[in-house]
């Protein structure tokens, strides 16, 4: 016998996602959930973001990472709360993860939560967390044609950010061909250019932050 | 590889429909998979085949119904096949919304 189902089969995460939403809502915290390739600078971009915004806004991080603790070791010399995730070879975050690291932070004193997902640019496109906004970090190394392979994860990005423009002269990487794709998938999405190096875009994205806190 | 969390959601759905209509053997599942969504089909198989080992799903059969990205205009109300993944109205100014392409969704089970 045939029996219809149509049932959503990442329905397990997604609700769970959703709870961590509107907790994460009634506590006014705004979640970023951080993407993007192995190397692509996403630690460094948040080690920077701490410096810049961390005496102005109380925030905290969740570091997602396959086995080490390298990323939150390199976090918490900010003096900025960190919880450590290991997926033990996972290729992404998922919400209930998520779920348990938020009860290790203490939501009441803080208005932003970065999460940083496993470098990758497939799976963790695919797993709402129960974030507000997804932002990818793609490097100039990676190359300008990334956007096109890997739609998905800039699609369902709000923010993309260029990062290492300051290395762009040495590389044949077309800047304006990256822009275009993006917009092309992506129309709205907003494109920040940073140089983690030297500081280039680093008040952009920090403004950015800013004006999207709940409180 | 986020395939072998794909493969156990269906699979939590498939146990589910089966102990609901007492089923002792399922013979094959049939999905609906966006065309913008990142699954790796082989991997999916491979998976599925790894999780469903000495299961009432054991050798089944998964069927994958590609679903094609499609957007609506959000200017001139069109809806149109998304291209090269380009979400720019061909007609118009406006901007396509997605309407369908990202589907993960278990559509049917045949079980005995």
């Amino acid at each position: 016998m045939k029996i219809e189902v149509m049932k959503n089969i990442l329905n397990e995460n997604e609700k769970i996602a959703e709870e961590n939403r509107n907790f994460f809502k009634d506590k006014k915290v705004f979640v970023i959930n951080l993407m993007g390739s192995p190397g692509s600078g996403k630690t460094s971009l948040l080690e920077l973001t701490l410096k810049k915004l961390k005496n102005e806004i109380k925030m905290a991080v969740i570091e997602g990472d396959l086995f080490t603790a390298k990323d939150a070791e390199r976090i918490e010399r900010h003096n900025v709360p960190v919880i450590q995730i290991n997926t033990a070879g996972g290729c992404h975050l998922d919400a209930a993860m998520i779920k348990r690291a938020a009860q290790n932070l203490n939501l009441d004193e803080l208005d932003l939560v970065i999460v940083e997902n496993v470098g990758n640019l497939v799976c963790p496109a695919e797993f709402d967390v129960g974030e507000n906004v997804k932002a990818v970090v793609l490097s100039i190394t990676e190359g300008d044609d990334k956007p096109l392979k890997y739609p998905l994860i800039f699609k369902e990005s709000a923010v993309a950010i260029l990062n290492k423009t300051d290395i762009l002269k040495f590389t044949n990487f077309n800047l304006e061909s990256a822009r275009e794709d993006l917009t092309t998938i992506h129309p709205n999405i907003k494109i920040i250019e940073t140089s983690c190096t030297n500081g280039e875009g680093l008040n952009e994205w920090c403004e950015w932050i800013k004006n999207n806190l709940m409180r | 590889m986020h395939e072998m969390a794909i493969a156990e959601g269906i699979l939590k759905i498939a146990f589910d429909c089966a102990e609901e209509n007492f089923s002792k053997k399922i013979n094959r599942i049939t999905l609906q998979i966006g065309e913008m969504s990142g699954v790796e089909i082989e991997a999916l198989n491979l998976s599925f085949e790894v999780l469903t080992k000495k299961t009432i799903a054991e050798g089944a059969e998964l069927e994958i119904k590609k679903i094609p990205i499609v957007g609506e205009c959000n200017k001139c109300g069109k809806i149109f096949h998304v291209e090269h993944y380009n979400f720019f109205c061909p007609e118009c100014d406006g901007i396509l919304i997605l309407k369908s392409g990202r589907e993960l969704q278990v559509e049917s089970i045949d079980m005995e």
